[in-house]
């Protein structure tokens, strides 16, 4: 690193004056030569573009996300993502916890839909101990993680036509996520962060406030989505800033390894829960709805027809669950033999994986948490070059990116 | 467990595979070493059998004593996932060529990587840290990487800690507390 060079910045003092003070590290335009081959080719300005820094604290940005931002007049040229704002070691934390604990570890990680970050440490912790856990706990499973599906899928609607520039959408989104969240509550103690899947079954067996409460929603959950769907699908102003931008071609997706809805809104049927099964979804009747447009428009359909799906596997469950019980039997120190295991869910926001190594001891080895949004926020720089300022949010919002998750 | 995967994993990389073909579960896992990498994996994407188009994880492991560069693929010629474990590099220079001209998306991971580990990523155009900030000189995911106090290293020293300052005043200097939870330590 070579010594820092001086930047001129607005005075303190008096607004319309510039002073020069020493540039530190943290400045958009890094004081020293680039490190990488890509800052150089970001950081060199061409004449008529400019820096803009958006974030980290902003609502559009869903979290703590800083975007640097290359624009010429209006338009975005190139975009630099900078993470780590949530950064809190959790994986560290997780090898320095024993089994039991990394389930609330990981809840706060995708604190949407946390029933997926903390269902995935556990089927990993599952496969190295070879379990095999009841029937009914597998469907319990599967009905609380379509419910937290649907509940972030009509949060994702409700914030993307927020991003654009609608009110009410949001608070629709929100009636929806309140009575899911009730009922999770009910079944979980919880309304945000369950910390109710277990290594080896779930924390509680269904109860009577939980099913009085689901048959409630159950009664209407279908009509309140035709009336959202009419809010929002031919409504102009949404469509236009929707339809055609942030458009994401099958090959630019699989090789930025894209998962889940941005990745099935450009053709590809990959959904983990039909490519790769896990837990009773093999023995469910549900279809992978997929759109080839790859805007932000098709992405918005995508989702809606989602939560169809997840209604017709929530009346299967309902139908199919077996009596039995909901924990495999198990002793409180669990020692899984030294192995390695990888596990992989269906999350709202695609693929979301972890990768678990056991030594033999009552803590995990190596615990290594992938989440969709990664992946899938990276694709953004591929998506937004050319477009507006104002619809780089919007795009933003239709990836739908999870801060919490992405920086773990 | 896909067996004919096996073998047509074997056929396809012949002697660039380093020890015999596992599976466990619903993962099969091959070991390569980390000068055949880049070799290797253009091989599982293009080859017409293979068809690893699907990049799932791509993550950094510390054995203790060395380096080990972890990718899960997946390919609908096969039920199973595919694990290729890249290894070993060693502790002092670890490098291994970079995934991103087959998997563009594979830049952060490996930037992620990179952070945690201080594996060198030949070939990425943009390794540089991605968590930590930029003047962080340490890599956090190291063995050797210090932990701040005794607490967060192991819940049971938390936990018996804590019960030791609650033992009755008068109670006789080390003895054991209560409960014994030296199991979790």
């Amino acid at each position: 690193m070579t010594a820092p060079q001086q930047t001129r910045v607005r005075s303190l003092d008096d607004p319309e004056v510039f002073v020069e003070r020493p540039a530190t590290l943290y400045d958009a335009v890094p004081p020293y030569p680039p490190r990488t081959e890509r800052e150089a080719e970001f950081y060199a300005l061409q004449e008529g573009e400019m820096l803009i820094n958006i974030g980290p604290h902003h609502p559009s940005t869903h979290g703590v996300l800083r975007l640097v931002t290359k624009i010429e007049d209006e338009i975005v040229v190139d975009l630099d993502p900078v993470l780590g704002y949530l950064h809190r070691g959790v994986e560290k934390i997780c090898e320095n916890s024993d089994w039991h604990m990394v389930i609330s570890h990981c809840d706060p990680l995708e604190y949407i839909a946390s029933m997926f970050s903390e269902m995935v440490p556990v089927y990993a912790a599952e496969k190295l101990l070879d379990l095999r856990v009841p029937r009914r706990a597998e469907y319990i499973r599967v009905l609380a993680m379509e419910l937290t599906r649907i509940l972030s899928h009509g949060l994702y609607i409700g914030w993307l036509a927020l991003d654009v520039g609608a009110i009410t959408p949001v608070l629709y989104g929100f009636i929806e996520r309140d009575e899911i969240a009730e009922m999770l509550a009910a079944l979980t103690g919880q309304r945000l962060l369950y910390n109710y899947m277990r290594i080896g079954g779930v924390n509680g067996d269904l109860n009577h406030e939980f099913m009085s409460r689901l048959g409630d929603w159950m009664g209407h959950a279908g009509k309140r989505l035709d009336d959202n769907m009419r809010l929002l699908n031919e409504n102009e102003i949404f469509v236009k800033r929707t339809r055609g931008l942030g458009v994401l071609d099958r090959e630019t997706a699989i090789r930025n390894c894209v998962t889940g809805p941005p990745l099935r809104a450009t053709g590809v049927p990959y959904d983990v829960r039909r490519a790769h099964p896990y837990s009773v979804y093999p023995e469910l009747d549900f279809e992978v709805p997929t759109r080839t447009e790859g805007d932000s428009y098709a992405r918005y359909l995508l989702h809606l027809d989602e939560i169809k799906q997840s209604m017709r596997i929530i009346d299967q469950v309902l139908e199919q669950i077996p009596d039995g019980p909901i924990m495999a039997k198990l002793p409180r120190l669990l020692r899984p033999r030294p192995g390695r295991s990888f596990a992989s869910i269906e999350s709202p926001r695609g693929q979301y994986s972890v990768y678990a190594m056991s030594d033999g001891t009552d803590q995990p080895y190596r615990l290594r948490l992938h989440d969709p949004s990664f992946f899938n926020l990276e694709a953004v720089t591929q998506m937004v070059p050319g477009t507006l300022i104002a619809d780089l949010m919007a795009i933003l919002a239709s990836l739908d990116p999870i801060m919490g998750g992405i920086d773990k | 467990m896909d067996r004919s995967l096996a073998r047509r994993l074997t056929a396809t990389l012949g002697e660039r595979l380093d020890g015999p073909v596992t599976a466990r579960h619903d993962t099969t896992e091959i070991r390569v070493k980390p000068a055949v990498v880049a070799d290797v994996l253009t091989a599982l994407h293009d080859a017409p059998d293979l068809r690893f188009e699907v990049l799932a994880d791509l993550c950094g492991v510390d054995t203790g004593t060395d380096f080990q560069v972890v990718y899960h693929l997946w390919s609908e010629a096969t039920p199973d996932w595919l694990r290729v474990i890249c290894g070993p590099l060693p502790r002092d220079d670890p490098r291994v060529s970079s995934a991103t001209f087959l998997w563009k998306g594979a830049e952060w991971a490996e930037r992620e990587a990179y952070d945690m580990f201080g594996i060198i990523f030949e070939g990425n155009r943009d390794l540089r840290r991605i968590y930590m900030p930029p003047d962080y000189e340490s890599f956090p995911l190291r063995k050797d990487f210090p932990l701040p106090d005794e607490a967060s290293r192991s819940p049971g020293l938390g936990v018996r800690e804590v019960e030791q300052m609650r033992q009755p005043i008068g109670a006789v200097a080390g003895a054991p507390a209560r409960r014994d939870r030296s199991g979790l330590a």
